[in-house]
C-alpha cells in the first residue's frame, strides 16, 4: 500500500494568493475571454456548485477552469473515472439539491447516454456541454456539428429534452445561464452544444448585473408548503422537486412510474400516461422555450440556416453576397435546436424557393428542417463540411452555384 | 415493541403494499435490509442523528430493489452498477448526508467495478453494502465475476470456466478504510459491522454472503446452516492457513484511519473562505 496515501494534504495556495481571487461570479463588466471559460463563468453565475468531468480533447479546458473555479465559489469539483461515472454523478448532486455540469465531446458524450435518459425518466435537471469533435469512432480532435442528432435521440426511450447551439463566447456565458434556468424550470437534462471553434476562441464577453439575468432556481415542494405527507401525488406540468435531506424520503427511481412515484400496478395506461407527460411537458411549451435569430427576411427568395459557429461564417457569407446585389438573400440562425422551432418557423417564413444549410456535418439538422418547411420550399441544399468550420467563400461558392453569380 | 425495521419503511397508502415483497420465498435480501436498519436504528437512537440525514443509492438487480419504494428513506434506485457515482455526487452536493449504498455482486463487480475500486480510492465517507449471492439473481441465474471456477449457471451449462473476484481484497486494494464480510447466518455480525461502516469516516466496504434459493435450487435453511461452517473466522495469524473447498474468510479484514475526500477538499474551499 503506498505510503502516498498518509501524506498530510496542504493546499498549493497560500492564504495571500486566495485573498487575490474573485471568489463569487464574474463581476459586471466587459473581459476578453476564452470559450470554454465563459462557459464555466456562466455556469457559476447560474448558480452551479457542482462538476465532475473526465478529460477529453476538445472539452478539457472547461473541466480545467472548472477545477480551479468551484471551491473558489464554495462549490466542488471532482474528476471521475469515467464520463458514465461522471455523468451519473450529476443525477445524485441534482437531487441532493446542487446545480450540476459536466462537459465532454463525442465518445464521452456516447458514455453519458444512460445517465441522460435515466435523467429524463427521473426528471433531474443538470447541463451537458458537449464541445462536439468529429466522428464516428475517435473521428479528429477539431471542430464539429456531428452530435446535433444524437443530443437529442441518442439515449434510448422517449422522453424530451433541450439542446443550445452558442456562436460566440458570449454565448458560451449566456446560454450556460439558459441551459441551467431551462434544466431548472423543467426538470429535465440540458446539453449545449458547442464545438471546438467556439470553445476555443477568445472574444469580448460582457457580463451583465444580476437584476438584468434572470437566474430560474428549481421549485421545491418547501416552497409552496407542501408538506412530506402531501408532496405526492403531484399535479400539473413540472412537479416540485425536494432534496435528499430535505425530509421528504422521496424514492427516485427510472422505472416508468404512477404519479405518486409507485412503480408497482404496472398498467399500459400508466406506462403511456408517464412517458407521454415527459415527452409532452417539453413539447407543449416549445414556444417559451425555442429562440431563432433571422436577418433580411423581408423579401427574402434564399435562406441561409445555420446554428453554432457555422452561423458565423454564414451570416458573413449572406452579408456579403447582399453587398454584391444578391438582396433576396437572407439569413437565420437556430439558437435552440431541440426542441425543433417548427412552429416559430412556420410563422416567421413565407414561401421561399432556396435554403442553404451549411453544417459541420453531412446534413443533419436539415431532416427536422425538411419536415417543418416542405410545403413552403422548393428546394432544401445542405452544404457540408467535415472537420473544419466552412469559410464563408465556400458558402457563397455554393450559393452561386444555385442562383447564379 | 416495534420492530426497528417497520419504523423505517415507506407507510403503506399512496406508495400501495410494502408487503409482499418483490424477492422470493427464502431470499436473504430481505435480511440484509432488515440488519442494515437495525444499524440505522442504533445510529438514530444512540447518536440522536435524524433519519434525514440518511440517504440510500442502489443500482439494479435484486439488490436494487430494496431501494424501489420500500424505504422511508431518501433513496434513489439509480442505473446498473453506478449507484456508487450517484452517491459520489449526493455527497459532494451535500457533504453532511450519510449515505449507504446497496449492491449486488454482478452490480458492483462486473458493470459497476470501475466505479467500486474508485470510490474505495477516493475513500468517500460512505457505506458500501455488497449482498454476495454468487450469480445475477433478477435477469435468471447467469454467472457473475463472483460465480467459483466449475460451478454451472444459465450462461455457463458446463461450468464457469472464470476465476472469482475477492470483492473484499479488491476494496482493501483500492484504498478503503474499513473492510469485512460476513453472511446472512451472521445476523449481529452483519450488524455490528454495518453500524461501524457507517460510523467510520471515509469508505466501509461489507459483503454479505447471501442465499439465492431460486437459481440455487437449494432449501433456505439448508444453505444458511451452510454459512455457517462455510465461513470461517479470519484472524492476522490464521491468514497463512489454507481454506478448504467451498470455504471463505468472514470477519474484519481492515479499520484503518485515512485521510477522507471531502475533508480533504475541504481544506482547499476554506482557504477562499
Amino acid at each position: 500500500m503506498s505510503e502516498n496515501n498518509h501524506t498530510a494534504f496542504e493546499p498549493l495556495l497560500t492564504e495571500e494568493e486566495a485573498k487575490k481571487v474573485v471568489r463569487g461570479p464574474l463581476l459586471p463588466g466587459d473581459y476578453y475571454l476564452f470559450g470554454s471559460d465563459a462557459c464555466v463563468e456562466g455556469a457559476i453565475f447560474a448558480g452551479c456548485r457542482y462538476y465532475a468531468g473526465y478529460p477529453i480533447t476538445p472539452a478539457s479546458e472547461v473541466m480545467e477552469k472548472a477545477a480551479e473555479r468551484l471551491p473558489q465559489v464554495g462549490g466542488r469539483f471532482i474528476q471521475m473515472e469515467d464520463e458514465i461515472a461522471s455523468a451519473c454523478s450529476l443525477i445524485g448532486a441534482s437531487w441532493a439539491g446542487a446545480k450540476a455540469m459536466t462537459a465532454t465531446s463525442g465518445p464521452g458524450f456516447s458514455l453519458m447516454m444512460e445517465a441522460v435518459s435515466y435523467a429524463v425518466m427521473s426528471e433531474t435537471p443538470f447541463v451537458i456541454v458537449n464541445v462536439q469533435r468529429p466522428g464516428p469512432g475517435q473521428g479528429y480532435i477539431t471542430s464539429s456539428q456531428e452530435d446535433v442528432m444524437q443530443a437529442r435521440w441518442g439515449h434510448h426511450g422517449g422522453g424530451s429534452l433541450i439542446a443550445l447551439a452558442p456562436s460566440s463566447v458570449q454565448e458560451m456565458f449566456d446560454f450556460t445561464v439558459q441551459a441551467f434556468n431551462f434544466a431548472e424550470k423543467w426538470r429535465v437534462p440540458v446539453i449545449l452544444l458547442a464545438d471546438e471553434t467556439v470553445a476555443h476562441m477568445r472574444e469580448r464577453l460582457t457580463v451583465r448585473s444580476r437584476e438584468e439575468v434572470k437566474v430560474i432556481d428549481r421549485v421545491r415542494p418547501q416552497d409552496l408548503g407542501i408538506p412530506y405527507e402531501k408532496y405526492l401525488p403531484y399535479e400539473g406540468t413540472v412537479p416540485p422537486m425536494p432534496a435528499w435531506g430535505d425530509g421528504y424520503r422521496v424514492n427516485v427511481v427510472g422505472l416508468v412510474h404512477h404519479p405518486d412515484g409507485n412503480i408497482t400496478k404496472y398498467s399500459p395506461e400508466m406506462h403511456f400516461a408517464c412517458v407521454n407527460r415527459l415527452q409532452r411537458k417539453i413539447e407543449d411549451h416549445v414556444e417559451e422555450i425555442v429562440e431563432v435569430e433571422g436577418i433580411f427576411l423581408e423579401g427574402c427568395r434564399h435562406l441561409v440556416v445555420a446554428y453554432g459557429t457555422t452561423a458565423r461564417s454564414a451570416s458573413e457569407a449572406v452579408v456579403e453576397l447582399r453587398a454584391k446585389g444578391k438582396a433576396d438573400v437572407g439569413f437565420l440562425r437556430l439558437k435552440t435546436l431541440w426542441p425543433f422551432p417548427e412552429n416559430r418557423l412556420r410563422s416567421i417564413l413565407g414561401q421561399l424557393e432556396n435554403i442553404f444549410f451549411p453544417e459541420m456535418n453531412l446534413g443533419f439538422m436539415i431532416h427536422p428542417l425538411k419536415e417543418a418547411l416542405r410545403d413552403r420550399v422548393q428546394h432544401f441544399i445542405s452544404i457540408p463540411s467535415l472537420g473544419q468550420l466552412h469559410t464563408p467563400e465556400q458558402i457563397i461558392e455554393k450559393i452561386e452555384e444555385v442562383i447564379g453569380k | 415493541m416495534k420492530h426497528p425495521m417497520l419504523n423505517y419503511l415507506k407507510e403503506t397508502g399512496m406508495y400501495g403494499d410494502r408487503f409482499p415483497t418483490i424477492f422470493c420465498p427464502g431470499c436473504g435480501i430481505g435480511q440484509i435490509l432488515n440488519y442494515t436498519l437495525n444499524a440505522v436504528d442504533r445510529i438514530v437512537q444512540k447518536d440522536g442523528l435524524s433519519r434525514d440525514r440518511f440517504f440510500f443509492a442502489s443500482g439494479v438487480g435484486c439488490s436494487a430493489r430494496l431501494t424501489s419504494h420500500y424505504l422511508g428513506f431518501d433513496s434513489i434506485w439509480s442505473l446498473h452498477g453506478r449507484a456508487p457515482a450517484v452517491a459520489t455526487g449526493a455527497l459532494l452536493a451535500r457533504p453532511e448526508l450519510k449515505a449507504i449504498i446497496f449492491t449486488g455482486d454482478g452490480d458492483v463487480a462486473a458493470i459497476g467495478g470501475n466505479h467500486f475500486i474508485h470510490v474505495c480510492r477516493r475513500n468517500l465517507d460512505m457505506t458500501l453494502i455488497c449482498m454476495n449471492n454468487g450469480l445475477y439473481g433478477m435477469t435468471g441465474g447467469q454467472s457473475a465475476p463472483t460465480t467459483l471456477r466449475g460451478i454451472p449457471s444459465t450462461t455457463s451449462p458446463y461450468g464457469n470456466v472464470e476465476n472469482a473476484f475477492d470483492l473484499c481484497q479488491m476494496a482493501i486494494t483500492s484504498g478503503a478504510s474499513y473492510v469485512a464480510r460476513w453472511t446472512t447466518a451472521h445476523p449481529q455480525q452483519c450488524i455490528q459491522a454495518i453500524e461501524k461502516g457507517i460510523r467510520k469516516k471515509g469508505l466501509a466496504f461489507i459483503e454479505i454472503m447471501t442465499q439465492c434459493p431460486t437459481h440455487w435450487k437449494q432449501e433456505p435453511a439448508k444453505m444458511v446452516k451452510k454459512f455457517r461452517s462455510q465461513g470461517v473466522r479470519f484472524s492476522q495469524e490464521k491468514e497463512k492457513e489454507t481454506l478448504k473447498k467451498d470455504q471463505f474468510w468472514v470477519g474484519e479484514f481492515l479499520d484503518k484511519d485515512q485521510p477522507e475526500w471531502l475533508e480533504t477538499y475541504q481544506k482547499i474551499i476554506d482557504r477562499f473562505k
